[in-house]
């Protein structure tokens, strides 16, 4: 394949992005984490979810987003139409909605003094209102956020006004998902990791397949290594406005173990609707913290998405979702789930890697991150975070 | 609660019954609770029937699965769950990952 031969290829295709160190001190610095809430969390469009979360009218989650300092709900009105509200009662600003998820029937009422919201987040009743002063209920909904959907996924915007339409800052991505069947495939399997990592440690760990040969050694033993591409070598990178791709095509050369070569049978189940790739397997980061992954499956592919949510400097948590094509039988669901356990596994071996990058850039023995061409999108990534920033070329620093 | 039996031509994992999990998280409790012996016999009865044991259970709809299909079914999900030990790792652990009860299955 040429892509494993040809050295450097796509800092020759982005010569812009330049070949120098990265700094590393975004991922330890408090002071720039403090920034990063404002100039990053607040100003670009953030995933919370999917519509086949909440698939009926009144079904809603809430979403507790520590880095922008608020809980957010989202939910679906009678009318069928999905808002995102800041989930604080307008009365004295309690949190309103404690479940992760649910169903209002009726109204969600507020803990403290029971005032009720609707599905569309009109304030519908307040105990002993005639004792208030002039209150004027029409006026005391929910405050909404600015909530958009793409291709079925939620996003909302916490900036006062967002500068860019959803569509339009999904810019490319939005093109090549365009009509992407990601409805058809169901969220079989969620998992959440609390990490001791910035969020972007995370991120950029799992955002090369340079790795993939060495860290999961154990769990992929050979898998990874190809005769005429011994490193692994990306079969393709794209970079967009704010957001990037990268893809790797299967080892063909590889001998599945006798379960996988059993399951590889049983992995049947089909949308008829395959999934817009440009690898075997693609890795889609959107600015900032969401992944969208995409496996070509023998029948039909099947995706993962991640969320890298922020806690701390040295905190996060790390979201991880499948979705597979509908099983109908028992063997294609056992098919899935061995692809999750194995996939699982690596992810397990990643989030240790988190922690001692971490612990590594933490104590400040080095200063850069040194990148390889294979490592060009995370060169791209902390371009795109430090455009927003300004934080070491000048703005408040 | 009385248990109702295996399908005739599965009796013989009747001894592996406590494998017989409905859950995830009960499923990777087992492996790791389990010494590698007990996996990997565990495996060695399902494993040589795992293609036939599926055939029987594909007779119906995964969501119409009769009640003496459902241990059965369960078994299959604990084979996937012990796979990688018996043929990656020899160990019912991965080597190098976060300890189990973080990575948490939350829906
Ligand atoms: S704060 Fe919600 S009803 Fe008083
Ligand atoms: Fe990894």
């Amino acid at each position: 394949m040429q892509t494993a031969t040809e050295n450097r290829r796509w800092s020759k295709e982005y010569p812009e992005l330049g070949t120098g160190p990265v700094p590393a001190e975004s991922c330890i610095s408090p002071e720039y984490f403090e920034l990063e809430r404002e100039r990053v969390f607040r100003r670009t469009w953030l995933n919370v979810g999917r519509v086949d979360d909440i698939p009926n009218a009144g079904d809603f989650f809430v979403r507790e987003l520590a880095v922008c300092k608020t809980s957010i709900l989202v939910i679906r009105g009678k009318d069928g139409v999905i808002r995102g509200f800041h989930n604080v009662c307008s009365h004295r600003s309690n949190k309103l909605v404690w479940e992760e998820r649910g169903t209002c029937r009726g109204a969600l009422a507020c803990h403290f003094h029971s005032w009720g919201y609707n599905a569309q987040g009109q304030l519908t009743g307040v105990p002993d209102e005639e004792n208030f002063h002039d209150i004027d209920k029409s006026k005391l909904g929910l405050t909404p956020v600015t909530t958009d959907i793409w291709e079925g996924f939620i996003f909302v915007h916490l900036g006062a006004q967002p500068q860019e339409t959803l569509t339009d800052y999904l810019g490319g991505v939005a093109e090549q998902f365009k009509g992407a069947a990601f409805h058809k495939r169901t969220r079989t399997h969620t998992y959440k990791v609390e990490e001791n990592a910035n969020w972007k440690v995370a991120l950029d760990a799992q955002n090369e397949a340079y790795h993939l040969p060495f860290q999961h050694r154990y769990s992929f033993p050979g898998m990874f290594v190809l005769k005429d591409n011994r490193y692994l070598r990306l079969s393709g990178v794209k970079l967009y406005n704010h957001h990037a791709v990268w893809s790797t095509t299967y080892n063909s050369e590889s001998t599945p173990t006798p379960t996988g070569a059993l399951m590889n049978q049983l992995n049947t189940a089909t949308t008829n609707s395959r999934l817009p790739m440009l690898g075997d397997f693609d890795f889609f980061v959107i600015f900032p913290n969401f992944v969208i992954l995409q496996f070509r499956g023998i029948e039909d592919d099947y995706y993962m998405t991640y969320n890298f949510w922020p806690l701390a400097v040295d905190r996060c948590i790390w979201e991880i979702k499948f979705h597979f094509p509908p099983a109908e039988t028992a063997g294609q669901r056992l098919s899935q789930e061995y692809l999750k356990h194995r996939i699982c596994d690596v992810l397990q071996e990643d989030a240790v890697a988190h922690e001692t990058l971490q612990a590594g850039l933490t104590s400040r023995a080095k200063t850069h991150l040194i990148l390889q061409d294979d490592e060009i999108q995370i060169r791209q990534f902390h371009k795109v975070l430090e455009d927003y920033m300004g934080f070491f070329n000048g703005r408040g620093h | 609660m009385a248990e109702v039996p295996l399908p005739e031509p599965f009796q013989s994992l009747e001894p592996f019954r406590d494998w017989a999990l409905a859950t995830e998280r009960e499923r990777r409790a087992k492996r790791l609770s389990s010494s590698m012996e007990e996996i990997q016999a565990f495996y060695d009865a399902l494993f040589p029937q795992l293609e036939a044991v599926v055939a029987y259970l594909d007779r119906f709809p995964l969501d119409q699965l009769p009640e003496e299909a459902q241990p059965l079914y369960h078994l299959t999900l604990s084979l996937v769950e012990v796979t990688s030990a018996v043929e990656l790792y020899h160990h019912p652990h991965i080597f190098e990952a976060i300890e189990p009860a973080r990575f948490r299955r939350v829906e």
